[in-house]
């Protein structure tokens, strides 16, 4: 108990003081206060959210919502209004196949061989007869793609979600899942390619179509939430933690499901 | 991409849906019972939805259903939690009024974005007390989205308790934006009552 407890201390620690590293500004600084612990409900509470630092967390999240509607939300309309939906499939199976070669090390990572390998044919064969990953036909051979990262890979293997982190441009994360972002720059087949200006122009025109196709994805669901939600910074903070515990037990579980 | 990426697991979902046992204690209805319920309620659904009938009229139409087909007073107690005990009866009644006329804004708010749509019934698969139906929703020009209705026996009929999109349940993301209000205000159950009230008077002014 008191080992976990200390943890748990050290893991919010953690993430007070990685998150000011991110921070250009002193006037962002400082964690939520907790409340006392002799106030068990709301104490339960605040440890229940884990997000002690939610001022700088909003901050950033408005900071973002800034980006998103001057940058992001309209470069993703237009990619919507000159594109169909088959289209974009196809953007998105070739951004996918580029992921598969990290699925599969962090399948691998995480003892599930049989996904590991299903994320190893799917590169093969997309790669090959899907021209480059545009189209997908492993998922018509019935190798359907899960999807996991790094973050995940620390979930298995027993790490807590840890405190609530709201990265700039990045947007939610934690202090696991964080870990996921030096992982996924290294793990892609570009890096692997000898360096060239035509790699390094085929890198920045992926990471870009990449989050424009995301951002694409989201468009309505976004929009949504703001129109809906009183509080949508903890509405964000809610779904992505709902979808990442889900994610962890899909994969803990062995239950692959198709992907969209 | 991680929203994305998840197709409604039932399975997956299974810790999520046991928190929240609480809204309804009743009998957990057969699978068969829950399938028949929501083949018949996403085809009223679907109806509404692709009729000629005006944005105002669908909405109209589409509050009437949802009072038919959806547990609102018990999803609203289970989305005020624990401050339902802290709340007076008289916020506690004007909680519940002001959740009805939100949650059917929402659902106005989300049929403008779709026409033309068509819901198949999958399996059902029982969790905690609900019955979890999986359904695909198909929209022209969309991706096919993969939505879990869980069921469940509501003063002796069949109703629905939860939504669930990608491993995401919509009462406990509700749960959780109520009681952000809540906190940020000292734990002021009047406070999210204003937020409420601030959000319909903005709908109305729309």
């Amino acid at each position: 108990m008191r080992i976990k407890k200390l943890t748990k201390t050290a893991a919010s620690k953690m993430a007070c003081l990685a998150v000011p590293g991110l921070l250009l500004s002193t006037a962002l600084s400082g964690c939520a206060t907790a409340p006392p612990v002799s106030d068990t409900a709301d104490y339960q509470a605040y440890q229940q959210i884990n997000d002690p630092a939610e001022p700088t967390n909003r901050f950033f999240f408005k900071v973002n919502d800034k980006i998103d509607t001057y940058a992001m939300k309209p470069l993703a309309q237009g990619y919507v209004d000159i594109t169909n939906q088959p289209i974009r499939d196809h953007v998105n199976d070739f951004v996918t196949n580029i992921g598969e070669p990290a699925r599969l090390a962090n399948f691998m990572l995480e003892g599930k061989p049989t996904l590991a390998g299903t994320a190893l044919v799917r590169f093969l064969v997309d790669s090959t007869i899907g021209i480059g990953g545009i189209f997908d036909p492993a998922a018509k051979l019935g190798y359907t793609e899960t999807d996991t990262d790094f973050g995940i890979t620390l979930g298995v293997w027993g790490l807590p979600e840890g405190p609530y982190i709201y990265l700039p441009v990045l947007g939610p994360s934690g202090a696991r899942d964080i870990w996921n972002l030096p992982v996924e720059y290294f793990a892609t087949p570009m890096e692997a390619a000898p360096a060239s200006e035509a790699l390094r122009i085929f890198t920045y025109s992926e990471t870009g179509l990449h989050l424009i196709s995301a951002r694409a994805n989201y468009l309505g669901t976004v929009d949504q939430i703001n129109a809906t939600a009183l509080d949508p910074y903890a509405t964000f903070r809610s779904l992505y933690r709902q979808s990442r515990d889900a994610q962890l037990q899909q994969i803990e579980q062995g239950n692959a499901s198709p992907a969209q | 991409m991680y929203l994305r990426r998840f197709i409604l697991s039932a399975v997956a979902c299974a810790p999520m849906l046991a928190v929240m046992s609480g809204t309804a204690q009743a009998q957990q209805v057969p699978a068969a019972t829950a399938q028949a319920f929501i083949n018949q309620s996403g085809q009223q659904l679907v109806t509404i939805v692709n009729s000629s009938a005006s944005t105002s009229q669908k909405a109209a139409q589409l509050h009437q259903l949802v009072e038919q087909i959806v547990a609102v007073d018990q999803i609203g107690d289970y989305v005020l939690g624990r401050y339902i005990n802290v709340a007076t009866p008289d916020q506690h009644t004007q909680f519940l009024q002001l959740f009805h006329e939100l949650l059917s804004y929402n659902i106005t708010y989300q049929i403008k974005a779709y026409a033309g749509i068509s819901l198949v019934v999958n399996n059902a698969a029982p969790l905690g007390d609900d019955m979890v139906v999986n359904t695909t929703i198909n929209a022209p020009g969309k991706a096919p989205e993969t939505v879990g209705w869980a069921v469940d026996e509501v003063n002796g009929a069949p109703k629905i308790v939860d939504v669930i999109v990608a491993g995401t349940s919509l009462r406990i993301t509700t749960r959780n934006d109520y009681a952000s209000v809540v906190i940020d205000n000292g734990g002021a159950v009047s406070a999210l009552l204003n937020a409420m009230q601030n959000r319909v008077t903005q709908i109305a002014a729309q």
